[in-house]
């Protein structure tokens, strides 16, 4: 048994790989030779994990990847235990459907990071792309437990259809964030794309960046929700993510949306001095 | 056994099982969060009549509180489950739900016994209240005329906890009693784990089981340690004691009653007290026993 099971990537890739299945719950009772046999997949064709990445270590829950990882996809889909530690940008997908466990990413992830997360704790350093925290397409819901904490920009569709769970993003986030949200809760540091929380029935955009109120959310009052307040202390003390001065013991208006539902929905947007 | 000079008698204190839970209290200020304990813990001092016993454990600094606000937790007691479910939401509803920007956080998270004292209280938000979960607990925010209340859903329950731990103080006189329990007070105060749920920390009016005289009376008074009735009853106090108060404990865990009564023990042997007693009941209702001269083995 090792410390933690090393995987490095030999040299740069030309096509994508997919990685769905190596997750560190699954590598904990293998030995070094077992692991470097596990199946990937480049396109239609099956190959071994060893034929791309150099393995070290055996028998760990705790995972540490290395190397130009931007073409490799689907790495801790379905993660229900341990940790993964990813240097470097990784592909689309990371930690879909996790369960469980914790996934860092020391650098940024593709598009669908978090997809469909059900549990634990993804976390991006860098930027992620479209859909983080989201929905497969044409399901009903997307993340239902867990959480996703980006220190830098998301694109589109962040936390659409999320059922629950929390999706921070430190900096900006893009177009159609929170659409037809479900419930849970999307915080965003900085600038929040157009159209966000479009169609949500309970859930909440916590805006403490500038964001354009849809004309379907109805002002309510001006306020200092303890939650936000709790959101906020959670996220610095688990993650080490702050907002600017003044957002924890600041105002907040509430907005209640979105139109064509019974208005459960809300955005707290910050309101500085 | 003499501690600077002060008898300790070769007696235990007989205490009870009892189940707990601990609440963090806080607000925008610590004078909101104090206010919203006071309240909380207020006729908490015996199950007997309160039907519950609860005490402020210690204040907190932001550093220490979910929200970052300053805050106190309490520690409170019922004799079982049922009970403290029904206490907690009651106490909670009337004293948190009301205070001004005050919340409620469970301060034993890692419990696997859980009561929904939050989510009973949702409902007051009239099918207008939100839940959230941070962290992976959680919370319900409930309309106020204010703003809004939040309170987390559950809270852990200790079901390892005592209650009836205690000491008594026989002193000189009634001066030199209080000075004592103050002292022993003091050293107590902050403690983690343990409250003291009677006025000031202190009891005066000692009780045994029952009655000779009214049928009916589950408790009166501690005749054997009243001083003014000393020659109408079979008196145990020694000569030359004039006035007793008693220290009354409760805590997560016995480790937690034990050393709380070190200390307080330690502080109360002091010029003027002649001996430190304990009550008990033969040791026939209480599974926890502490005698004096172990706890106090070594000072």
């Amino acid at each position: 048994m090792s410390d933690v099971v090393r995987l490095t990537l030999r040299s740069v890739i030309d096509q994508p790989i997919d990685c769905e299945g190596i997750t560190p719950d699954r590598l904990a009772p293998l030995a070094e030779a077992d692991i470097a046999k596990l199946t990937v997949w480049v396109g239609s064709r099956q190959a071994r994990l060893g034929d791309f990445f150099d393995v070290k270590g055996e028998r760990s829950d705790r995972l540490s990847i290395e190397g130009d990882l931007r073409r490799v996809d689907g790495l801790g889909v379905g993660t229900s235990g341990g940790e993964i530690l990813i240097h470097g940008s990784v592909g689309r997908r990371v930690g879909a459907g996790m369960t469980g466990g914790w996934i860092d990413i020391r650098g940024d992830a593709g598009d669908d990071a978090g997809l469909a997360m059900q549990g634990g704790a993804l976390r991006v350093t860098g930027n992620a792309g479209d859909r983080v925290g989201a929905a497969h397409p044409g399901a009903s819901k997307g993340m239902v437990g867990g959480e996703i904490v980006v220190n830098g920009s998301a694109g589109t569709d962040a936390a659409a259809r999320a059922r629950r769970g929390l999706v921070v993003v430190g900096g900006d986030v893009g177009a159609d964030a929170a659409r037809a949200m479900i419930a849970g809760t999307l915080l965003v540091f900085g600038r929040t794309g157009a159209d966000p929380g479009r169609g949500s029935k309970r859930g909440s955009i916590v805006a403490i960046g500038p964001i354009d109120i849809p004309s379907t959310y109805e002002y309510a009052c001006t306020y200092q929700p303890g939650y936000v307040r709790l959101l906020l202390t959670h996220v610095y003390r688990r993650y080490g993510l702050t907002a600017e001065n003044g957002a924890l013991d600041g105002n907040y208006a509430r907005y209640c949306g979105d139109a064509p539902s019974q208005r459960k929905g809300e955005i707290l947007a910050y309101t500085p001095g | 056994m003499e501690i600077r000079g002060v008898f300790i008698q070769d007696t235990f204190a007989e205490a009870f099982g009892m189940r707990a839970a601990r609440l963090i209290i806080t607000a925008r200020t610590f004078r909101w969060a104090r206010a919203a304990a006071l309240k909380l813990t207020g006729f908490a001092t015996s199950v007997i009549a309160c039907k519950c016993e609860a005490g402020i454990e210690r204040e907190l600094a932001p550093a220490d509180t979910p929200d970052a606000r300053p805050g106190v937790s309490i520690l409170f007691f019922t004799m079982d489950m049922d009970s403290l479910g029904k206490r907690l939401t009651e106490r909670i509803g009337q004293t948190v739900l009301t205070c001004p920007t005050a919340s409620c956080f469970d301060g034993l998270p890692d419990a696997p016994d859980r009561l929904g004292a939050g989510r009973a209280l949702r409902v007051f938000g009239d099918r207008l209240q939100m839940s959230k979960v941070v962290g992976g607990q959680r919370y319900w925010r409930i309309p106020v005329m204010e703003g809004e209340c939040l309170i987390q859903e559950s809270f852990g329950v200790q079901k390892k906890g005592v209650g009836g731990g205690n000491f008594l103080i026989l002193a000189t006189s009634a001066d030199n009693a209080l000075t004592a329990a103050e002292a022993a007070v003091k050293a107590i105060d902050g403690m983690p784990g343990v409250i003291l749920p009677f006025p000031g920390g202190v009891v005066r009016s000692g009780s045994k089981v029952g009655a000779r005289g009214y049928k009916g009376m589950i408790a009166s008074t501690n005749d054997a340690y009243c001083p003014t009735v000393r020659p109408r009853t079979k008196s145990e106090l020694p000569e030359g004691v004039h006035s007793v108060l008693e220290i009354v404990l409760d805590g997560l865990d016995a480790p937690a009653i034990n050393r709380a009564m070190r200390a307080g023990i330690d502080a109360a042997c002091r010029p003027g007290v002649k001996a430190i007693g304990a009550g008990n009941y033969g040791g026939k209702l209480g599974p926890y026993h502490f005698h004096l001269r172990q706890v106090m083995a070594d000072v």
